[in-house]
């Protein structure tokens, strides 16, 4: 497999299950972030859902690693936001002219929660599906191959963008780019390394556009493919109850807050 | 300036290692070449030599420098990479530019920078395109735009991964003028590369890895005689070297003059 994918390959029950039943519980697991109210249920919903399947696939540490620097950046800009800017609110910390507001805070921490529960959902598929398994079997249920491959380069992008940055970030400081230090030497830094990871991007779409075409992407051909997906026979089943629960709770959640 | 690695480790992960025991010295203005197969270990030796990987055991000076004392940054003013891709570091709007961008860093004044510009742009013969945009140049000269932004950062020391890639055979033949002047002028080089004529044509020194370590490290006539050591390394000698070979020629000829001459000699014996 690519170093381009977060794929970790493992032999667990995890990784397993059919795609599409990955995909069903990533799906009902974002839902059911969006619609939880309060400020904790999300917490849970990360440490007693998504932390047993992620130890299930014997990837906890894959998964916190991949969650937490995706996860903190929205945190901390959460609570600066929120929390300093929430219009009137009761003050908790006052520095100078600023003030942290206790109900921005608390929001922060509602979305935070939130943001947290959707990050883990998404990389938890990743880690544990091998994303032309997961596209084989979309095509498989009629998905556009053309739609597929959109949805596996998106997958893609994040890990080929770490690898790529990493080696760019490599050449310019092999040319005397310090890239470490204070704020401004840092902002200073981010044009020469943004510059070529856009350029080389925009570069290699061109290519890429022009291999596929090479291996017959846009040939209207029945396809066929060299990895056989097997599927439990109490999978449809798990995959409807997901579907069920989330669309009751989802039906709650519009009931309670139309009351 | 002197480079020495003494007893190099060094693992991705416990069970990729990459580096087993390397201990090298390389004297100012020697021209060594570092071949052998893929995952011999040879990218990650040339990035310990600027400090991007630091030795997880042993220690790599650079002068009197120690790697694990300075940031990359601070060691490109004594080692310039020039990595195989070009597209990794191009962003400037010009040529000139963009070979002016390692200069600034290192705190060149204007006038230095331009006269360093100059001379890198002469070296690599695309003077006339200093106000070309380097995207709108093919990619064998974007290659020797970034070999000009290292030789004009003037480090005493100029590494080369893969630089014959995409060259065609004058840009090789320029690459092989610009290892001799570099050399002439008391600057190290040192490339990595499977163009084994390329080596064998321009290095006078011939390092030989395989799995991590180094087998064989000596001139090109040398190296390119052990059979069984670049069958290890999965490298193949130059072709006129095996076509004398074959011949039962006396020596290694490397060159069509020393393979003529060999086989002046061979026919004279006969």
């Amino acid at each position: 497999m690519s170093s381009f994918t977060l794929y970790q390959p493992r032999d667990s029950g995890l990784h397993r299950l059919h795609p599409l039943t990955k995909l069903t519980l990533t799906l009902c697991g974002v839902a059911t972030a969006v619609v939880l109210p309060g400020f904790w249920p999300n917490y849970l919903l990360f440490a007693l859902f998504l932390l047993p399947l992620a130890a299930w696939g014997q990837i906890v540490c894959p998964l916190l690693r991949a969650v937490w620097p995706i996860w903190w950046p929205f945190v901390l800009s959460l609570f600066l936001v929120q929390g300093l800017f929430w219009p009137g609110g009761t003050p908790i910390v006052t520095l100078g002219p600023l003030s942290f507001k206790q109900e921005g805070v608390l929001f922060a921490t509602a979305m935070a929660g939130r943001i947290l529960v959707l990050i883990g959902s998404f990389l938890l598929l990743s880690l544990a599906t091998r994303p032309d398994a997961l596209m084989n079997a979309l095509t498989a249920r009629g998905l556009s191959h053309k739609l597929a491959y959109i949805i596996l380069a998106a997958i893609q992008i994040v890990p080929r963008f770490q690898a790529k940055a990493e080696t760019i970030t490599a050449a310019q400081q092999s040319r005397g780019l310090e890239t470490q230090g204070n704020l401004l030497r840092r902002a200073r830094a981010l044009l020469p390394l943004l510059g070529p990871l856009i350029l080389s991007s925009l570069m290699d779409v061109e290519e890429r556009a022009i291999a596929l075409e090479a291996r017959g992407f846009g040939r209207r051909t029945l396809r066929t493919s060299l990895i056989l997906l097997s599927e439990q026979p109490w999978e449809k089943g798990v995959r409807a109850l997901l579907l069920l629960a989330t669309a009751v709770l989802i039906l709650a959640r519009t009931v309670l807050a139309l009351r | 300036m002197q480079l020495s690695l003494q007893d190099i480790h060094f693992a991705y992960a416990p069970d990729a290692v990459a580096l087993r025991g390397i201990t090298l010295r390389i004297a100012p203005g020697e021209q060594v070449a570092i071949i052998g197969a893929n995952g011999a270990g040879k990218t990650t030796l040339i990035k310990q030599m600027n400090g991007l990987l630091k030795p997880q055991q042993g220690q790599v000076l650079v002068g009197d420098w120690d790697t694990r004392r300075y940031t990359v940054a601070q060691m490109a003013r004594r080692v310039g990479l020039v990595f195989q891709n070009p597209d990794d570091q191009l962003f400037k709007q010009t040529v000139a530019d963009e070979v002016a961008f390692g200069p600034r860093n290192l705190g060149f004044d204007a006038a230095h920078t331009a006269r360093a510009v100059t001379a890198a742009l002469e070296a690599v013969g695309l003077p006339d395109v200093a106000n070309a945009h380097p995207y709108d140049l093919p990619s064998s000269q974007r290659k020797l735009v970034a070999l000009a932004t290292i030789l004009a950062m003037e480090t005493p020391v100029v590494i080369m991964d893969e630089p014959t890639i995409g060259q065609d055979g004058r840009g090789v033949q320029r690459l092989g003028e610009i290892v001799a002047s570099l050399s002439e002028n008391g600057r190290t080089v040192i490339a990595i590369s499977h163009d084994i004529d390329f080596c064998a044509d321009h290095f006078t020194r011939i390092v030989v890895m395989a799995q991590g370590k180094i087998i064989a490290d000596g001139t090109a006539e040398i190296v390119f005689s052990q059979a069984e050591i670049l069958a290890q390394a999965s490298v193949t000698a130059p072709q006129i070297a095996r076509l004398g070979a074959a011949l039962g020629l006396p020596g290694v000829p490397l060159h069509v003059e020393s393979f003529i001459a060999a086989l002046r000699a061979k026919k004279g014996e006969t």
